[in-house]
């Protein structure tokens, strides 16, 4: 490869680039202008409103029922408040208060306590969804208790007592934080999650655009016959993505922290301190990076595939989405970079810049941040070269033989992936809208609906439907003795495995307590034993496998068994709408997958899934027998040396299984 | 030269049956000689250039131009290759001299190099007055004269031409016709291909009739008429098409 080539490349895209009025306009204008209108305008008009709003004033009915010296004190001392008026409640005032021509309606009570004290009811009504009444009763509120305490402090003068009795503690804070720190902590906040997203927008404006776009312009094929190399090519077009990218995030940095010291001085707050040091700038930016060149080879990987822009542009959309999400995490309070969040991208830089802000990180979370982004952006970029050497995405064309004209033509072209997602996405739409909604109004029904007419019947009418060979498609046949002996030694300790692998899960990101209440019922739905074991063992390991062994799986053969196996599991983790149990269920997906392809038969995953389901039942009712009560803690959940025979145990059953199914279907 | 043998290019379609685009193609082309490609519209013609000039691997099959194999030398051929169609796309936001230069540098030619030869071809095609424009602004003819400039800037011993005056109207295609037999008098190989009978009558030494990916006959237009006992060439073709399909019908129909 020649780097020389690739800097040509990137020469010419970015002189372009920067020839695009659009482009010129989303990154370098467009920022410039945003933020000081919009900081410093909305920080005019704010201003201005609240002070038209003070000068406003309200209208306040009082209805005195007490009439002694406190309450006319009281009212006296109301009337002193500027800019408002108050009335004498009458029977009209209800209906000015609902018309909103008073703001408020004050009702003086008295009552005597047990210890001989008068005590002084005082109700404000007032709207707090209107923002004068909202004022209307602040100003009351302090005003009020600008009166309560000359009040007690005359009545302790009549008892003789020292008046200064009520101001014997005083509060004073002493706050050690620079105002440096103070900015960088409400700059953390939402500054990553802006950063992020402007890096992002930068980079997306041109990914588009430089390979989707040639496509679009029909020069790619020009570029292609001269004599430069596609990983030229490729590394080109990247390195011109993460300079717009970068470009687009410096500009709008510039342009925030210019807005926000003009926004403060004009406020007159003290700015000397709070400046971003240098060396944070940096910290950010070499963090920064890192995401620049993540985003760069996903956006233009997406380009890569799209035909034109316009698909480009919407298969961007999700990036854009979740990063968002992930972005967020900047808002939460007392979420901190630990080693295991320095992992995960996105959050990690949004985690680091609100550290680096208060001048508060470890080297290390930085170091793990910057490595963990670089290796997925290496898998990017070497994806997309690998796409870029791909005929069949370079060229992509329309084809309709994907089309539903074309399954009734050919019948087995229904089971490709493209249907596959969509068949999933439909049937994950239906159990999260459908299946919640039935499971809430009654559990036991609703799970037993879910299973039969949301999970096992539209696969059954869509074979029948394609008038298809349901037995052979879903491989419903009998399995061989020998196989189904060895199933329970592979789906127990499996099943002990699962769990482990879930409590594991569990002591790093503890489950909120809420969701163990929402399981716990599940397991304590009905009284029958035999119930439960219907509902939540046989119905989803018959119901479930048909769907996901028999039916999802046939749609991923076309990459190879393996790949079948791994895809379906996916998707099978994804369906049970639960990242705390993400993993386990995958492992027990793959493990499921592999029973049904390699002997051909799903009857044993069937089995074996409504093993592992039954298991946590019967650990649940029979957790006290001297059986199973070694195995267990006080809490309930296994020990972890039982992961140890369990993986004997799993690893020689499944070696013996292998063995015994060396037949036609293989798939690892 | 050109040396094609036996190639083949099939893509996999959705539904898992393969579309043939070419089938076992063999050829040649010599240096200071014009073969063209002749066939119906999806013949095969385009896929087989692109398989010639590496935007495609072949399925099966090789090919060398100017001696270097497509699948062991992808860069060398295209160091020997100048590429042009009809409708091959240019960057509009970059100047005409931008442009040349960008391709020019892309092949790895000194800059010197580049203004020499961008100048002699600037005079050759009379382009001087737009040099300095953007290619956006630019009439379909000018952008067809910066389209040779850009496929000739490295001096390739062998050009491939694919439908090159398809779309273009005549004068501009007169440019082309004419830039065509100016390779084979400096001695090039050329490539064209072509769906109008004419225009390989009046320009190719040699016809290559290509149909559904298979080539039917290959040889002079002197020998073509002799073997299908036709004088006008689209009766030659259609003689060949009957003579190896059984689809008379449908080819009466396409033309």
């Amino acid at each position: 490869m020649s780097f020389n080539k690739a800097l040509i490349v990137y020469r010419k895209e970015l002189l372009e680039v920067l020839r695009d009025k659009r482009t010129l306009f989303t990154t370098l204008l467009l920022p410039l202008l945003l933020y000081p209108l919009l900081i410093v305008g909305f920080n005019a008009i704010m201003a201005r409103q609240t002070g038209i709003l003070e000068e406003k004033g309200g209208t306040v009915a009082i209805a005195d029922s007490i009439q002694n010296e406190v309450s006319r004190r009281i009212v006296e001392e109301f009337v002193k408040i500027e800019n408002f008026t108050f009335l004498p409640y009458a029977e009209t005032s209800q209906s000015l208060y609902e018309s909103k021509d008073i703001q408020s309606i004050v009702t003086l009570r008295d009552s005597l306590a047990v210890d001989g004290l008068t005590h002084y009811l005082i109700g404000i009504q007032y709207d707090a969804s209107n923002e004068r009444g909202r004022l209307t009763y602040d100003k009351l509120k302090e005003n009020l208790r600008n009166s309560e305490t000359v009040i007690v402090k005359n009545q302790l003068q009549l008892a003789g007592v020292n008046p200064n009795l009520t101001e014997i503690m005083s509060i004073k804070g002493i706050d050690t934080s620079t105002s440096q720190k103070k900015m960088g902590m409400i700059l953390g906040m939402f500054l990553p999650y802006i950063m992020i997203i402007m890096l992002l927008t930068g980079a997306s404006t041109v990914a588009a655009d430089l390979v989707a776009g040639e496509k679009e312009r029909r020069t790619l094929e020009t570029l292609m016959v001269s004599s430069v190399g596609r990983k030229e090519i490729v590394l080109g077009k990247y390195l011109t993505i993460i300079t717009l990218g970068m470009l687009n995030l410096i500009v709008n940095l510039f342009s925030i922290s210019f807005s926000l010291r003009y926004m403060l001085s004009q406020q007159g707050l003290e700015i000397s301190g709070a400046h971003m040091p240098i060396k944070a700038i940096f910290i950010l930016l070499a963090a920064m990076l890192p995401l620049a060149t993540l985003f760069a080879a996903l956006l233009l990987s997406i380009s890569t595939f799209s035909r034109n822009m316009k698909e480009a542009r919407t298969y961007e959309q999700p990036i854009m989405m979740v990063s968002m999400m992930l972005a967020m995490i900047s808002f939460l309070p007392a979420v901190e970079l630990n080693n295991l969040m320095a992992l995960i991208p996105i959050v990690n830089i949004a985690l680091l810049f609100k550290a680096v802000m208060i001048n508060d990180y470890h080297l290390s979370h930085l170091l793990i941040t910057i490595g963990s982004t670089l290796v997925l952006d290496f898998f990017a970029i070497w994806g997309t070269i690998k796409l870029f050497n791909t005929e069949s995405v370079l060229f992509r064309s329309d084809d309709d033989s994907g089309s539903i004209k074309a399954v009734k033509m050919n019948k087995q072209s229904f089971f490709n992936p493209y249907y596959g997602i969509v068949y999933f996405t439909i049937a994950l739409i239906a159990l999260y809208y459908i299946g919640s909604y039935i499971q809430l109004k009654d559990l036991k029904t609703g799970l037993m609906q879910t299973q039969l007419f949301i999970i096992l019947l539209p696969p059954l009418l869509i074979l029948r439907l394609l008038k298809m060979n349901q037995n052979q498609i879903l491989r419903l046949k009998l399995p061989k003795w020998k196989e189904v002996v060895l199933i329970p030694f592979i789906a127990f300790p499996a099943a002990i495995l699962v769990s482990l692998l879930a409590q594991l899960i569990n002591e790093v990101f503890p489950f909120p307590d809420h969701y163990l209440e929402q399981l716990a019922k599940l397991f304590t739905m009905d009284t029958s034993l035999w119930m439960n074991l219907l509902l939540i063992s046989v119905l989803p390991g018959i119901c479930e496998e048909i769907l996901f062994r028999g039916f999802m799986i046939r749609f991923f053969e076309k990459y190879g068994k393996v790949w079948a196996v791994v895809i379906s599991a996916i998707l099978f983790a994804a369906f049970h709408l639960d990242p705390f149990r993400f993993l386990p269920v995958l492992f027990l997906g793959l493990l499921l997958g592999y029973l049904t392809m390699r002997s051909g038969s799903i009857v044993n995953s069937m089995i074996s899934h409504a093993l592992n389901n039954g298991m946590a039942l019967l650990i649940t009712a029979y957790a006290g027998s001297s059986f199973i009560k070694p195995l267990l803690r006080s809490d309930d959940v296994f020990h972890y040396w039982v992961a140890l025979p369990a993986l004997l145990i799993f690893a020689g059953a499944l070696w013996l299984f292998h063995r015994i199914t060396g037949g036609k279907e293989c798939a690892e | 030269m050109i040396n094609v043998k036996h190639l083949s290019k099939e893509f996999p379609k959705k539904d898992g049956t393969k579309l043939y685009a070419v089938n076992d193609v063999s050829f040649e082309a010599g240096d200071g000689e014009i073969v063209c490609l002749l066939g119906v519209n999806g013949a095969g013609k385009t896929t087989t250039m692109r398989v010639l000039s590496t935007v495609f691997k072949p399925s099966g099959g090789t090919a060398e131009i100017q001696g270097w194999n497509i699948l062991t030398h992808p860069d060398k051929v295209r160091e020997n290759l100048g590429f042009l169609s009809g409708d091959t796309g240019l960057y509009n936001r970059l100047r005409v001299h931008e442009f040349i230069r960008y391709f020019g540098r892309l092949y790895g030619i000194d800059d010197a190099t580049i203004t020499k030869r961008m100048d002699e071809m600037v005079n050759l095609l009379d382009m001087s007055d737009f040099m300095d424009k953007k290619i956006e602004f630019l009439s379909t003819g000018m952008k067809q004269k910066v389209s040779i400039v850009r496929s000739i800037i490295h001096d390739p011993p062998v050009m491939i031409f694919d439908e090159p005056t398809a779309g273009l109207d005549i004068l501009t295609a007169r440019n082309i016709v004419a830039f065509i037999r100016s390779c084979k008098e400096r001695g090039k190989c050329v490539l064209f291909s072509t769906h109008i009978m004419r225009e390989a009558e009046r320009l190719a030494d040699r016809i290559v009739m290509i149909h559904r990916g298979k080539v039917l006959a290959d040889g002079t237009l002197e020998a073509l008429r002799e073997a299908s006992g036709q004088q006008d060439l689209d009766d030659i073709f259609i003689d060949f098409v009957n003579r190896n399909t059984d689809e008379q019908e449908v080819l009466a129909h396409e033309f």
